[in-house]
Formats: C-alpha cells, structure tokens, sequence
C-alpha cells in the first residue's frame, strides 16, 4: 500500500452540457518520499484528483487514503486537518496580510509560541529564497516571488503530502524553468512525497519521480519519465509527450527467432522490436509509434537494410539547434529530426531508416 | 436551481450524513428566515385580497369589485400610462446624456456625472416638496416671469399628471444614466470599428450597431424606472394626482381601515402593483437570459471609445448638462432656502431668515432623529449579516435550495415597496402579533434594503478567488475561521459601499415604514410627511428633508471615499450585481 493510496475515485460534475466524468475510476499509489507528476491535457481530470486528495473536492465514490487513514468513507476528513500543504495555480497569496503573516497563518493556527514561529518562518524564508522580505505585501512582490511565499507557506507545517496545482502556469518561461529546479531540489531535501499537477510535459519529466498521464478521467499510463516517452502505452500517450510519428499498421508476421515482429504499414513492410510479443497476434490493426529523432536520414543511395524507405522532402523546418524534415512516403508524411546542417530540400528525394529497437507498436 | 440537485442525483457513497453539512444547516436558517419575514407576509397578503370582505370566506368578489368600478379601472389603467411616459421621458432625457458622459471628452465629466445620479440618493419626496416650491402655482418660476411681465397668469408647471412624470423621470434619471453608460462604455470598440469599416457611420452605426448592443443593459435600467410609478404613493399626492394604484392603496388602507370595502380595494390594487412588477421583472429575465448577446463580444475595460466632439456638438452637449444638473441641484438649493426662513410665501425668494425651524427639530423632533437612526441601524446590523449569509451560501456553497433563495430575494429586489408594508400590516396583526412591537420597523427595513446588500456582497464574493479561501483551509483552519481571517477581511471594502447605500436607502424609507408605525415610532421621512399632510408651514418640513439630504449626502461622500468613486457606489444601489 502506498503512502497515499487512491481507490477507485469517481467524481462527476454536471454542467450545461450535461455530465462530465472529471474521475473514472482513478486508483493510483504513491510511496513515500515521491514526487509524483498529473499530467495531461486541460480537463483531463488532473486537478479534480489533486482537489479530492486535498478534500476541497467529495468524490461521489471511492477513497483517498493518506497513510493509511481513508479521507472520505469513514466520515469527510477536512482539508485543514489533512497534513497537507498545497500550492496553487494562481499561488492564492493573502493579499492583506504581510509574507509573514501568510507564511506563519498555518503556525498560528497551531498555536506555536511567537518566538519560535518568527524563527521557522525566517528560516524557511531563507530555503525559499525569500530571507529579509517579512514585512513586504505580495501586491508589492513579483509572480515568482508570490509563488515562493506560496511554497513557503505550504511547507511551513512541515505536511506529511505537498499538493502541487500547476504551480508554475503563471510565471514566464525563464523563470518557470529556474523554479522547476528549485521546487525539485527543496521537495527532495525535505523528504516531501509530493503530488503534481501540470499539462507541461517538460515540467512533468524534469521534476517527476514518476508521471502519471490523464486522459477524460481516466489514468493513462504511470511510469518513470523515460519510460512514458520511450514505452508509451498507448496511442494517446505517445501522441501527447513530445512528438511523434503515428503510422497505422497490420500485424504480418510475428519472427520469433529475432524477436522482431512485421508490420505491413502506410510505408511498406517495417519491423518493429516487440516489448510484449504475448500482446500482438497476426491481422492485429496496431499503430506504429516512432520519434523524430529516432529517424536517420541516409545520404547515400546505395545501403540496403530492412526499415529503409525512399521518399520526398515536403518541407523543411529549421530550428537553429535542429532541423525537422517532413518526408513523403507513398501517402505517409514522416517527421525526422536531423542536425541543422542536413543537407536536402524541399521536393528532392531522400532515404530514410527506422530503427527496429526504437519502433513501438500500440494497441489500436 | 443550479447544481443544489448535485446531491441528490448522485448521493455520495456515504449517504445521508454529507446533507447534514454546516451548509444546509445555514441554508436551513436563511430559508426559516425567508420564509418568516418574506413567503408568509406576502402570501399572507394575497391570500387576504382573495377574502370576502368581514367574513372567512373566500372568493374573487374582491377583484370583480375592483374591475367594474370604473375609478379603479381608470386608476389601473393610469398606472400603466404613467410607467410608460415616465419610461419614455427617462429614455429621452437619459439616452443623450449617457452617450455624452460616456463618449465624449469633456472638462468636468467627473462631477456632471455626479450630479446626474445624485437624486438617486435623494429621497423621491424631498425632490417633489422642492420642485412645489419652485415650479408650483405660486412658487419662484411663476412669481419671477410675472414679475418681469412675461406671463400674466401662473402657467401650472407641474400639478398633475404631467408634474409627477417629470419629477419621477428625473428621480430615475440615475438609473436609466447608469445602465446606459454601463453599456456604452462596455461595447468592445472593435464592433463599432467593424461597422465603420463596412461603411456604416455616424448616426446609421448607433442606431444599427451601438444601440441595439445596450438593449439588455438598457433593459435592466428600464425595469427598475417601470416599475417605480407602481410603488411611489406619496410623489403623486404631493403633486395632487391620488388616483393611481399605489396612491389608492394608502389613502384606502391608511385612512379607511374601518371602511373595509375600501380597505380590500386597497389590498387588491397592492397585490395588483406587485404582480404587474413580478410579471414584468419576470419577463425581462427570461428575454436577457434567452438573448444573451452581449457576452458574445469580448468586453473591455478600456471604457470604450472616446470622441473629441467638434465645438457645436460641445456647446451643446455642456449646455444639456447643465440643464439637467441645475434641476438636480434645484432640490436641495430650494430645500435649504426654505428650511432656514420663515413664512416665505407669494415671494420668489424668502424675506425671512431663521433657524428656528432646526431649532425646532433638534428641541421638539429629536425623537424622530433618533428613531430613523435605531431602526436604519437595527436593520442594517441583520441585513449585514443575513446578506453576506445569503451571498455566501449562493455563492460558495452547493448546499441545498440556494437557487430558490436567491430567486426569492432577486424577486424582493421588484416588489413595491407599498406591498410590504400592507402585508406586514395585515400578516402580523393577527397571525403574529409582530406589528405591535418596534422591531417591526427595522425588521420591514432590512426585508425591503438585504437584496440590494446581498448582491453586492455577492458580487464581491465573485470578485474575491476561491482559492484564497482553500489555501487557508488547506493550511489548517476552520470553515469560520477562513471566513474570520480572510474572506472578511477581504470582501470589506466591496461590501462597505453597499453597508452605506444600505443605511441610507433605509434611513430615507417612507413606502413601507408609513403602514407600520404607530405613534412614538416616526422616522424623519413619516414625520416629514405627517407634517405636510397636517399642513403646518413648509418651512419646518423643508428644513427635515435638507437635513436628510445632508445626512445623506455625507454618508455617500464617505462611501465614494472609500469605495473609489461615486460611479462605484451608485453602481450598488441599481441593484445589479453582475
């Protein structure tokens, strides 16, 4: 049993449309010490999970256990006596109050002494980054200042669980880049276990000890960040972190001596390496999942290898620190990342190879 | 009713416990307390128009009574004519000068626009006792042009039916003002832009494009004026016009209530006037709600656009300004030339000054002072209260029936005034015995003012960010206590304004208060009255209204202070909280 165990969460909300499943189903376990990364696309569900585990949210059945105590089916267990602190989108810094209030309020409420809450609120500020700025009001202090008050105070009780909700949305790309790091390193040194809620990929694989992807209510897949990108489970998956080439497909032929499996595909015949061979059977539609980058472009003309198909430059992309090619083949347009300085352009002809071990076959 | 079905359509797991939250208890309370003050007075009340006059019977005698008696019949028909020219008057006076005040660039906006919504605060009776003095038979206008020659006979400026649509359109002006400045300056630019660019301009593109954007919001505005001639019983008398509908009710139920013919037909023109309100109220509603165009645009905040007009338009527009500020601030000028002389009659201007009229008041009428402040204070004390309750549960919570409140006090929002006092007068005379004790007074207070303080404080609910409030939750405190530390602390200053619009608009109540007091429970507006109707000299009365104009306007002056500016603090007393 994890350290906070979600048991098959449903949650619906009505609206004008009529019913939305915000969570179906959702069980999940998180160990101690994790930081843990809900991830997907807006309304997915992801936010609506994080509420129920906080308790701002009643799920309409199911259960979130925190260290073994079930939140909600022996009677509600109220956020505030929950263990846990949270961050929000829009950080929710008490704008009548100094950062010293906002960040020792939790302190108060517990009733410790004033001496001792002006000590440990100092020295968080310090682990925040925020030392000397006690007396300032967040209406005079920047976003990312407002969110390090916020993360402040949300550790300040020292929480058995630190909530997460896309804290860093509202900051500017250089700044939410730096955060990420920091927000890393503090939860980690602290030993907090963590829950995280972002629709930024590149958030979610940085941060996360492991990621768990949302889809309509539904929990997708959950794994280490290198996993999730390089063995998606499914078609969704693949499509939502980073980007990818979907190429639809039918089992040919399953080569058990290689552990290669044959694809008749919008390319032609193309191998893939099966991680599961239990899970494909022959005359399987499946989808073909393959990166930009697994894709190498050949130059020359005369190599003769599986998986090597000829087609035509569509268009080029360039990046400054790479380049896309979309290449024609037959009526299937593959996206390959190369070095900027690839040479090839649009219209002229081109090879290219994919390998085998970096193919991922999907269920359909 | 909104998602308060939530429960009930999908019952959490855990079953009946999660209905018996603090929420529904509070929920609970609100509807004991809608249901006391508000549902059983005012069924009470139509209920008893359906009694057969000195019998336990009940029947529709009373309405055929009142629908084959040609006067009544007349008088309902009046009521109607009157909301409609009073309507016309205000769109006609109000449609230019919001344009002005909204597009143009002129010197002196700020306090032009002041003046405009000022007699929003200023009692409608106060402005009616003013303009008799200017404008009547023997008032200033007429004495001056006889003087200088150029009439020879008085012209009746204002006795009768034309005098009360002109004073009641200027006492509505404000609200006409406000909603169409509302709309003019929340027009995204870019539609007008779009117009101009597909060839439509000037005058073409208001009509086709700018006009009909503000139907809603013109709508909202027309409303509150409609519905004002079937409340305001004392306006008409003062200018000797008895024969409408909220005026027949008073004379019948105040001065016959022995007679009880007349007293139903009193009773059944009130509940008249409060359906006529309800029906049209209603009807707007579901017509905004079915057009919702104006969410269509993105909105700004920009204001706006903003025109430099040419010298001529200028002239004009300041001169039209000026024509409608200096009728404004003929109300308390006149007030306080009367208050502080004696005997000023048949002369355009008083001969004499004194101040034995306030001498009189702060010796002789104190008790008057001090029972307008204790009710106004006893009801805003509850309405505070009560209002952020309702605003609370309406806007943060899902507990159960919040839909049905807040239908029952928008309704409250329409229902005259008139209507409350008589079903008060009747409901707790004989059911609960309530009308016998003084808390009656503040209690109708605070049932007629809380809607109007509900939706600011549900506005600034709106305003204030939920997550505020969870963080605070999240960090370890209580429901009340989240609310004690901060969401108080921070709806203060949206409520504020609507606590001072709150004292005010009950400080200067007379429609309801006039049915209910009993000796020794005069407010300044009831004594203020009493004194004109026992015809003692005007000077003494006038002198109580400019005090309560005083008084009144400090306290808005406080308000704009605090609420950042006096646009903000009339914004409140529309009633328009979204």
């Amino acid at each position: 049993m994890g350290f906070i165990d979600i048991r098959n969460l449903v949650k619906r909300f009505r609206t004008k449309y009529g019913e939305v499943l915000a969570a179906d189903n959702v069980c999940l376990e998180i160990e101690k010490a994790e930081l843990i990364t809900l991830l997907g696309p807006s309304g997915c569900g992801k936010t609506t999970t994080l509420r129920c585990i906080a308790g701002l949210e009643r799920p309409d059945s199911g259960d979130v256990l925190i260290d073994g105590v079930p939140m909600f089916s022996q009677g509600f267990v109220p956020p505030a006596k929950r263990g846990i602190g949270m961050v929000f989108q829009n950080y929710a810094v008490w704008p009548h109050m100094t950062v010293f209030a906002n960040v020792a309020y939790g302190l108060k409420l517990e009733g410790v002494p004033r001496r001792t809450r002006e000590a440990r609120v100092r020295e968080m500020l310090d682990i925040v980054g925020l030392a000397g700025l006690e007396r300032r009001y967040p209406g005079q202090m920047s976003g990312g200042q407002q969110q390090r008050v916020a993360l402040a105070r949300a550790l300040m009780r020292h929480p058995k669980v630190l909530l997460l909700d896309e804290p860093l949305s509202n900051l500017d790309a250089k700044l939410r880049e730096k955060m990420r790091f920091e927000i890393r390193g503090i939860v980690s040194r602290m030993g907090m276990t963590a829950v995280y809620v972002t629709h930024d990929q590149a958030e979610a694989m940085v941060l996360s000890d492991r990621v768990a992807i949302m889809d309509q209510g539904k929990l997708v897949q959950v794994a280490k960040p290198d996993e999730i990108y390089h063995v998606p489970a499914s078609r969704f998956v693949a499509d939502f972190i980073g980007t990818t080439n979907i190429v639809e497909g039918q089992v040919e032929e399953i080569l058990d001596d290689t552990g290669l499996v044959g694809l008749r595909t919008g390319l032609g015949r193309t191998l893939c390496r099966a991680r599961n061979r239990a899970a494909v059977a022959k005359g399987e539609p499946v989808y073909l999942s393959i990166r930009p980058e697994d894709i190498e472009v050949i130059n020359s003309t005369h190599e003769a290898r599986d998986n090597i198909y000829t087609g035509t430059i569509t268009e080029r992309a360039y990046l400054g620190h790479l380049l896309y090619l979309f290449i024609r083949v037959r009526d299937t347009v593959i996206r390959a990342q190369c070095h900027p300085r690839q040479v090839g352009s649009e219209g002229e002809e081109t090879r290219i190879y994919l390998d085998p071990a970096k193919c991922v076959i999907l269920p359909s | 009713m909104g998602g308060a079905g939530g429960l009930l359509a999908h019952p959490h797991q855990h079953g009946i416990r999660s209905l018996i939250r603090v929420d529904n208890l509070l929920a609970a309370f609100a509807w004991v307390v809608v249901a006391f003050l508000i549902i059983y007075p005012l069924s009470f009340l139509v209920i008893d128009s359906f009694r057969v006059a000195g019998s336990d019977r009940f029947g529709l005698q009373n309405y055929r009574a009142f629908f084959s008696d040609a006067y009544y019949i007349g008088a309902f028909v009046k009521t109607f004519v009157l909301s409609g020219l009073v309507l016309l008057t205000t769109t006609v006076l109000g449609l230019p000068l919001a344009y002005i005040l909204a597009r143009y660039r002129l010197r002196g906006q700020t306090v032009f626009t002041a003046l405009t919504i000022l007699p929003i605060v200023l009692p409608a009776y106060a402005g009616a006792f003013a303009w008799v003095v200017f404008f009547g038979r023997f008032g200033t206008l007429n004495l001056l042009l006889m003087q200088w020659g150029i009439i020879s006979r008085p012209i009746n400026f204002i006795s009768g039916l034309h005098g009360v649509v002109f004073m009641q359109a200027i006492h509505l002006l404000p609200f006409m003002v406000l909603s169409l400045l509302a709309a003019f300056t929340s027009i995204d630019p870019d539609l007008e832009e779009a117009a101009e660019v597909e060839g439509a301009s000037g005058i073409r593109r208001f009509f086709t494009v700018t006009l009909p954007l503000c139907t809603p919001s013109y709508l909202a505005g027309a409303i509150l004026v409609f519905l004002w001639p079937f409340t305001d019983w004392l306006t008409p008398m003062i200018f000797g016009v008895i024969d409408l509908l909220p005026s027949i009710a008073y004379i019948n139920i105040a001065y016959h209530f022995t007679d009880v013919g007349r007293k139903y037909m009193g009773i059944v023109s009130v509940v008249l006037s409060s359906g006529v309100c309800v029906a049209a109220f209603l009807l707007l509603k579901a017509w905004v709600e079915r057009k919702r165009y104006t969410g269509l645009s993105k909105g700004t905040t920009l204001g706006g656009r903003t025109i430099r007009p040419n010298p001529l338009v200028r002239v004009v527009s300041y001169l039209y300004m000026l024509f409608i500020s200096a009728l404004v601030l003929l109300i308390p000028i006149v007030l306080g030339l009367s208050g502080f002389s004696r005997r000023w009659v048949l002369t355009p201007f008083p001969q004499h000054w004194t101040l034995d009229n306030f001498r009189t008041i702060f010796t002789g009428a104190t008790r008057l002072i001090s029972n307008s402040f204790l009710f106004s204070g006893v009801a805003l004390g509850i309405g505070v209260f009560f209002g952020l309750l309702m605003a609370y549960l309406i806007a943060r919570t899902k507990a159960l029936g919040r839909g049905g409140l807040e239908f029952v006090s928008t309704l409250m929002l329409v229902f005259p005034g008139v209507a409350v006092g008589v079903a008060y007068l009747t409901a707790f005379w004989h059911g609960i015995p309530l009308a016998t004790h003084w808390m009656i007074m503040p209690l109708a207070l605070f049932v007629r003012r809380m809607p109007y303080f509900q939706r600011m404080a549900h506005a600034a609910y709106q305003q204030l960010d939920p997550c505020l409030e969870e963080a605070a939750e999240v960090s370890g405190a209580s429901k009340l206590r989240t609310f004690l530390t901060i969401s108080l602390p921070l709806l203060l200053k949206g409520i504020f304004v609507g606590v001072i619009m709150f004292f005010i608009m009950a400080f200067q109540e007379i429609s309801t208060a006039i049915f209910l007091y009993r000796g020794g429970w005069e407010t300044l507006p009831v004594g203020l009255y009493l004194n004109w109707h026992r015809g003692m000299e005007f000077g003494f009365a006038a002198a109580l209204s400019f005090m309560m104009v005083v008084i009144v306007f400090v306290m808005l002056m406080i308000a704009a202070k605090i609420g950042g500016g006096v646009l903000n603090v009339a914004w409140g007393s529309s009633g328009r909280g979204k």
